[in-house]
């Protein structure tokens, strides 16, 4: 059996190559336009099934009939992937006529993963997105549903944050929904600023130097950075843009009837160099992922860290016996301060979270699938589980048990520039650069200047008006 | 008087069934992907924009690309002047007479079988600024301060090289011992009779035999060292800025990373050039004898 | 008076041995404690919480965590993870033994028109880096319809596995003698003939190389699989590793353990091939 097998696919590899050969190199945009082709002419001799010919053969049935949806997430976690499994498992009791296929991948290799399949032409029916760019451009060639208008029926749209559904939001339609979302601030132990000194969290920037300074004084690394990662320097200097060129300088330079050069992004680089030059960071911070500075703020040996709304659980969950104990007992949360000279709101957010979007083969069951896992009260159930932190139905945030979740939850909520993160946002071309240039600065190999310079050179290639 | 087959039917037996899989599977991605550096694409939809040779000069003219091709010719140096000829002793010594010589053997292979992704993470441990094996026995040993291994722009990319050569070394040895099993022991004991030395028989007789042997692993060294991606992206993403970048890790930055796979496709050209350039050459003025029948 | 000639060699005799052997045998257990090391700590490491592996990642742990070991054990992900990497890495290294050794045959031992030209063909996968040929590959393998199958991941495998191993094979069988190819034509053996029942037992060695270098690398392979195998039925080991990895924040202390557990396998292919390289010590091409 198995050598037959292996015999037919033999002979379908050595057709399929002379067939290949001899006509034109299909552009892969073929593919897209046409996935029905290849599963045409694969699907009879393939021993194999595959999922890709039976996702677009789907579409077109309504809800009669055997329906399969494809869901890839990255909950990779037991508390979470067994919650979704969970809301899956509802759904399909009760919907018998569905079943839902779920792959859970880790976060880098789910990029890899999804890059690709996107890229052929073949996205799954549901998946993570962060919104921004990415989305974007997966919206403009056609790869994702367009949902604004199944969100209008019964008023759903209106059950989600505005400030985190602005983030699935591209030229006014809706393409994808948050599950979870929450702003960056600044996490602090409140016992190290007690030892160097520090009666309150700074207000503003200077008075942030300020602490910084008495921390090491006092001998207390003042900041963890995972910097070899980039995305967590990156917050800084995206902030800093925030605060002093407000939403105005962004959608200007965004939209190109400005510049990445402008004046705040400039200023933004000179302040944070400021910070820089204190060298308040952990030692061979350049060289440290994400996962070690999450060790020195789990094992105390940094007093705060400019982070989202995981943090915590993320902290937490690497922390042992004592150093857990101290980390919950002290920490606590202060908004990124304002700055001198800033033209944007002092509650201006930084932020982002997690989300799904629909890709363009998917069933209407899937949207109904979206729609159920954002109940209300499964979103509540998630935020009391700490999986959906903060969850992003209006209401569910009863659910949060951590008043520095609940803070950050109510500021994001009311933010009124919510901005997500540039690495996001941004097309990848642009948002990986600003990622790689910031971390010149951090490393003393570029000035405020060329790091703005950089940035505008790349968006004014990428960003079309 | 047994049947054979035709000459050409041999051939095809021996030859169409790989060539078919190594046609469909590997040459004709290829040939695409060589399409596709001539545009400018993000991977979505149709192939638009045509660019041309656009795309290499971009390449050529990036002090990034530059910068990383230079760390593969570092490494290239290291691995043929440190490496290579650290595995050819450690072969020559499992070879002969040593106590637990099999035990030995297997323990040099074993980072060999590791993952590149395990071997980069095992190593970051390791070079940890504070607390890690390096800092914490120069410290105690030699009294040395903390080094950010891999935080440093100018010892990271040979901090990295220290793990490949660890790695690979077990690769080279398995190749070296095997190409040793075929030196007939007569010869040595030929020598050692005739009153050569220990040095002498080696230097005469062993590592003349073992030329082929000690060529393929050039060859495959050098290759290797233009291609090496995994672990260099597990423990540095080519960083800090750019310090530890390799053509490869270059490539999936702004290739995959920035969705623009059609630059991407052109750095995979540039290397297979020079990849190409350097087999060709290889082949043709190295090798060229050790093939001859 | 002169010297007795017969105690300055003596001692140099005794000595210079003995002092080699001290020599080699020191360099052989420095060595062997680099490797050893840091795959200890591996190893160890499995045995101790994330917290523990970055407070103290030298020192034994502070609590042995039998739990991380037993809980993969225990599971029945690690098995299926465990039969899936088998069934991949087996075919992979079947395949690439048999497709690898036949071009090799020819184009070391055969004379035919565009030979060189051939093989230069076949290395040519060597030098082109397989990642970006990714995209088109997976566009490939989905219009075979290998989407989502054991065979998605082989077949690339083999191929991409071709180039080198043809190369190093080559190499192996070019140093058998003529002689022995003329005799066995005389005796009326066919090219083939002689290929399959005289040359391959010949070059077990190589061939056992090949097989073991290949499975290692089959075993570790994580992108290809990633990308071509959706359910988790049909996962290899690698894949496995992302059960312990969240969006921020990896439990590396279980990662260790689950890798340390993988890595027996591997060690036991090793030792497996290692007998038959060994082995064509004894048999094998004896030169007159």
């Amino acid at each position: 059996m198995n050598r037959k097998f292996k015999i037919s696919t033999a002979s379908i590899a050595v057709a399929a190559t002379i067939l290949a050969a001899c006509a034109t190199p299909p552009a892969p945009g073929a593919a897209p336009a046409a996935p029905a082709a290849p599963a045409a002419t694969t699907a009879p001799a393939a021993a194999a099934a595959t999922e890709a010919p039976k996702a677009t053969e789907a579409p077109a049935a309504a809800s009669t009939g055997a329906v399969k949806i494809t869901w890839w997430h990255i909950n990779t976690q037991d508390n979470g992937k067994k919650a979704f499994q969970a809301v899956a498992d509802e759904f399909m009791k009760a919907h018998p006529n569905v079943k839902i296929e779920i792959t859970v991948i880790e976060n880098e290799a789910f990029k890899a993963k999804l890059a690709t399949n996107m890229q052929s032409g073949n996205p799954p029916d549901i998946f993570q997105s962060w919104g921004g760019g990415v989305l974007g451009q997966y919206a403009k060639a056609g790869l994702v549903q367009d949902l604004t208008d199944a969100f209008k029926v019964d008023n759903f749209a209106d059950t989600i944050q505005p400030g985190p559904l602005g983030l699935y939001t591209i030229n006014g339609k809706i393409y994808g929904v948050p599950w979870n979302a929450g702003m960056i601030g600044f996490w602090y132990r409140k016992d190290m600023f007690k030892k160097a000194g520090i009666a309150e969290p700074p207000a503003t920037w200077n008075d942030l130097l300020v602490d910084v300074k008495k921390l090491k004084d006092a001998k207390i690394t003042p900041i963890a950075l995972g910097e070899k990662d980039k995305w967590p320097g990156h917050f800084y200097w995206v902030y800093a843009a925030v605060r002093l060129g407000g939403k105005a300088a962004f959608d200007a330079a965004y939209s190109r009837q400005g510049k990445f050069s402008d004046a705040p992004f400039v200023k933004a680089g000179e302040e944070i160099k400021k910070l820089i030059d204190l060298q308040p960071f952990q030692e061979g911070f350049l060289g440290a992922a994400y996962g070690d500075h999450i060790a020195a703020m789990a094992n105390g040996k940094a007093a705060m860290e400019l982070m989202g709304h995981w943090a915590y659980g993320a902290d937490s969950g690497s922390a042992k016996d004592q150093a857990l104990k101290d980390y919950q007992d002290n920490i606590g949360w202060f908004p990124f301060p304002t700055m001198d000279g800033m033209v944007g709101d002092p509650g201006d957010a930084l932020g982002g979270g997690d989300g799904f979007a629909i890709g363009k083969n998917a069933p209407p069951e899937a949207i109904d699938f979206v729609k159920f896992f954002l109940s209300k009260e499964h979103q509540t159930q998630m935020a009391k589980a700490g999986i959906a932190v903060p969850p992003t139905v209006k209401g569910a945030e009863a659910g949060l048990d951590n008043p520095l979740l609940k803070e950050i939850q109510k500021r994001a909520g009311a933010a009124k520039y919510f901005q997500l993160y540039y690495d996001q946002y941004l097309p990848p071309a642009v948002g990986s650069l600003v990622n790689d240039e910031t971390q010149k600065l951090f490393a003393g190999t570029t000035t405020p200047e060329k790091l703005a310079a950089a940035i505008e050179d790349a968006a004014a290639t990428e960003l079309k008006p | 008087m047994t049947k054979s087959l035709s000459k050409p039917l041999t051939l095809g037996v021996l030859l169409l069934p790989p060539a078919i899989v190594y046609a469909g599977l590997v040459i004709w991605p290829m040939i695409q992907a060589i399409i596709f550096s001539l545009y400018r694409w993000n991977g979505l939809g149709p192939l638009q924009q045509i660019v041309g040779l656009g795309n290499f000069s971009k390449i050529v003219g990036d002090e990034v690309f530059r910068g990383a091709l230079s760390h593969n010719l570092i490494i290239i140096a290291l691995s043929l002047g440190l490496q290579l000829p650290i595995s050819l002793g450690l072969a020559l010594l499992v070879n002969q007479k040593l106590a637990g010589r099999s035990v030995f053997r297997t323990i040099f292979f074993m980072p060999f079988v590791l993952s590149e992704v395990i071997t980069g993470l095992i190593w970051s441990f390791i070079y940890l600024p504070d607390g890690g094996l390096i800092n914490t026995l120069g410290g105690q040993l030699f009294g040395m301060s903390k080094v950010a291994w891999l935080g440093n722009i100018s010892t990271v990319l040979l901090a990295i090289w220290v793990v490949l050569g660890w790695k690979y070394f077990g690769y080279h040895l398995v190749l070296y011992l095997t190409g040793l099993q075929n030196i007939p022991q007569e010869l040595h004991e030929a020598a050692l009779v005739d009153g050569a030395t220990n040095g002498q028989v080696i230097r005469h007789i062993t590592l003349p035999l073992l030329g082929p042997t000690v060529r393929l692993t050039i060859y495959l060294a050098v290759l290797g060292s233009l291609q090496v991606f995994d672990l260099v992206w597990v423990m540095t993403t080519g960083g800090p800025v750019n310090a530890s970048d390799t053509m490869a890790t270059y490539l999936y930055r702004f290739g995959f990373q920035r969705f623009q796979l059609g630059y991407g496709s052109a750095v995979a050209l540039i290397m297979f050039i020079l990849c190409f350039g350097f087999s060709l050459i290889y082949q043709r003025y190295v090798m060229r004898r050790d093939l001859a029948l | 008076m002169t010297k007795d000639p017969q105690y300055t060699p003596a001692i140099r005799l005794a000595l210079t041995p003995a002092i080699t052997a001290v020599l080699r045998h020191a360099i052989a257990l420095l060595t062997a404690l680099v490797v050893l090391i840091p795959i200890a700590m591996t190893v160890v490491g499995g045995f101790k919480t994330t917290g523990d592996l970055y407070v103290a990642p030298l020192s034994l742990p502070a609590e042995w965590q039998f739990a991380h070991y037993t809980d993969i054990l225990a599971g029945e992900a690690f098995w299926r993870l465990l039969r899936n990497s088998l069934v991949i890495t087996l075919a992979t290294a079947v395949c690439v033994v048999a497709l690898a050794s036949m071009p090799a045959f020819a184009f070391s031992r055969m004379q035919f028109r565009g030979r060189e030209v051939l093989f230069n063909f076949f290395t040519l996968g060597l030098i082109f880096p397989a990642s970006v040929a990714i995209l088109p590959l997976y566009i490939t393998i989905r219009q075979l319809g290998l989407v989502d199958s054991h065979l998605g991941v082989i077949l690339p495998q083999v191929a991409f596995g071709l180039p080198g191993n043809i190369l190093v094979l080559r190499s192996f069988f070019s140093a058998i003698p003529k002689e022995i190819e003329d005799a066995a034509s005389i005796d009326g053996c066919s090219t083939l003939g002689f290929f399959w029942r005289i040359l391959l037992p010949l070059v077990r060695p190589a061939l056992a190389a090949v097989a073991v270098l290949t499975m290692v690398g089959s075993w570790n392979a994580f992108f290809l699989p990633l990308l071509v195998l959706n359910s988790e039925q049909l996962w290899p080991l690698p894949l496995g590793i992302m059960q312990f990895q969240g969006q921020f924040g990896t439990d590396w202390a279980k990662v260790l353990a689950f890798v340390s557990l993988a890595l027996i396998p591997t060690i036991i292919f090793y030792l497996l091939a290692e007998r038959q390289i060994i082995s064509g010590l004894t048999s094998g091409a004896v030169k007159g």
